[in-house]
């Protein structure tokens, strides 16, 4: 075989490599948001029985709860993007946090069963999106990377790959919610 | 759960007088086998200088009989030994732990843990099983052996792993494999191709990147779900592994199969064995006997996997 040749198929396979490199880490990255997605979705069921619960004695957090019920329904909503879905997760995150804490100033309610079994299957669910999260931006990262460094970013421009975003991971949700501290 | 000092209190105050009895009778068999090696060493000095040839065959048999009758001079006092100090020691941390000298966790968990490729020769022995916070637990001291024949079908032994193996209940429903084992590649080669040698591990699921960087550092971790993995490992759960990795200086491997955590950490010896040639009450070798169980039965509470904050039942 002459030389020309050999370089040829060499340069040829390592452009298969690259080319096969990237798609599986778009595909990763598609992958794990599927299971970001079922999570999510977990946790905006969970919404109305828990407005449902707490609705009667939380007075005057009404319009907290009707901001999660709005989102709930937006998230619902067919057709939105992954980077919407990240935009507000990130919001019921923040106002669950909310309806959460101000369940401790209503002595009823956290001593209500139902409650605290939504306060318990919350917390599996808001950890189960933890993981999820954190295997999505893992992936993202792994993808990013691949897709600004040499020499598969010229491979990706021309198959025009696009930097995706991650989820923001507040401090606060880096530590494990302590349920037991929720009920003293 | 009695604290180290309060075990090495209990151990000098409580187990003095069966200390010092011991004692006495480790000296009396350190004699005899002083005494014993002597006329041992002579005789084979003797036989190979009689028959002037096969040394390597003397050198061998010497060894070989040797450890057998070092193992029956000290087989008594290891008896008493690990009844009068082990057990009460295991018993001064909790009062419910069986404990049996002989018998070790059984094959059947130490291949289902996933940590090491089949063993061909399993032993062990100082088993411990029983309830803490109502956490199953059990450990023992294991050795685990393959078997090699090179070409001349000579057979040969290597070990797996040596150490303290412990199973307990996990606190999380899982349903795939996750593998933490100690990240000896990257150490060795380097990150980029250490990290490129372990994406290619065929032997193991994929490879999972954590986002702790010490925890990175110092563990590799393999799963059969990229998510899964995560919720095992949650950032608390990695920072604690990493405290209970520096405690017991050792390399630790983890897995979480089942509904169960495996942990094998590698002393590379046999553990909880009375030394002939150093004193019960010595601190040292005290505290090696007192801080190995004490690790061992803390996992539970360091791991926190007492606390069952979800709605595992």
């Amino acid at each position: 075989m002459s030389t020309p040749l050999i370089i040829l198929i060499v340069i040829a396979l390592i452009l298969i490599l690259m080319y096969n490199s990237l798609v599986a880490k778009k595909n990763q990255v598609t992958n794990i948001f599927a299971s970001v997605d079922t999570v999510l979705k977990k946790r905006y069921d969970l919404i109305p029985n828990l407005v449902a619960s707490v609705n009667k004695y939380m007075e005057h957090e009404k319009s907290l709860l009707e901001e999660v019920t709005k989102l709930r329904a937006e998230a619902n909503r067919p057709n939105i993007s992954d980077e919407q879905k990240i935009t507000l997760d990130a919001k019921v995150s923040s106002a669950l946090g909310s309806i959460m804490v101000a369940v401790e100033n209503y002595p009823e309610l956290k001593a209500n069963e139902n409650v605290m079994h939504l306060q318990r299957t919350l917390n599996e669910v808001e950890e189960q999106i933890s993981a999820a999260r954190r295997a999505y931006n893992q992936a993202v990262t792994d993808y990013n990377n691949a897709i600004e460094m040499i020499p598969t970013n010229y491979m990706a421009s021309l198959m025009s790959y696009k930097q995706k975003e991650v989820f923001e991971i507040v401090e606060s949700q880096r530590k494990n919610i302590n349920v037991k501290e929720l009920f003293n | 759960m009695k604290s180290v000092s309060e075990l090495t209190d209990f151990y000098y105050k409580n187990l003095f007088p069966t200390l010092k009895n011991l004692e006495d009778k480790r000296k009396k068999v350190k004699e005899r086998m002083i005494l014993i090696s002597i006329i041992y060493t002579l005789l084979f000095a003797l036989i190979a200088y009689a028959i002037g040839d096969f040394y390597e065959f003397i050198l061998v048999a010497y060894i070989v009989l040797g450890t057998i009758i070092y193992k029956f001079l000290i087989k008594d006092y290891t008896h008493e030994f690990k009844l009068n100090v082990i057990k009460p020691l295991i018993h001064a941390i909790d009062n419910s732990l069986l404990y049996s000298s002989t018998t070790h966790v059984s094959d059947y968990l130490f291949e289902h843990s996933n940590l090491f490729s089949k063993p061909d020769r399993l032993s062990g022995n100082d088993y411990v099983k029983g309830k803490i916070d109502n956490i199953n637990i059990q450990f023992s001291d294991i050795h685990a052996q393959k078997r090699h024949k090179n070409s001349r079908g000579k057979e040969s032994w290597s070990t797996l792993f040596q150490g303290l193996f412990l199973v307990a209940d996990f606190n999380k429903h899982f349903y795939g494999e996750t593998v933490v084992l100690p990240d000896t590649a990257q150490n060795s080669f380097g990150s980029l191709i250490g990290h490129w040698l372990q994406s290619n591990n065929i032997s193991r699921d994929e490879l999972v990147k954590m986002d702790d960087t010490e925890f990175e550092k110092e563990f590799v971790v393999y799963s059969s779900d990229q998510v899964e993995a995560r919720y095992i490992l949650s950032n608390a759960l990695m920072k604690k592994l990493l405290f209970f990795k520096e405690k017991s200086k050792h390399d630790i491997y983890i897995s979480f199969i089942g509904a169960n955590i495996y942990m094998a950490i590698s002393y590379e010896k046999d553990l909880f064995e009375p030394s002939i040639f150093s004193s019960l009450l010595e601190y040292k070798v005290a505290m090696e006997y007192i801080k190995t169980l004490h690790l061992a039965i803390s996992v539970v509470k360091e791991l926190k996997l007492n606390q069952r904050l979800w709605s595992k039942t």
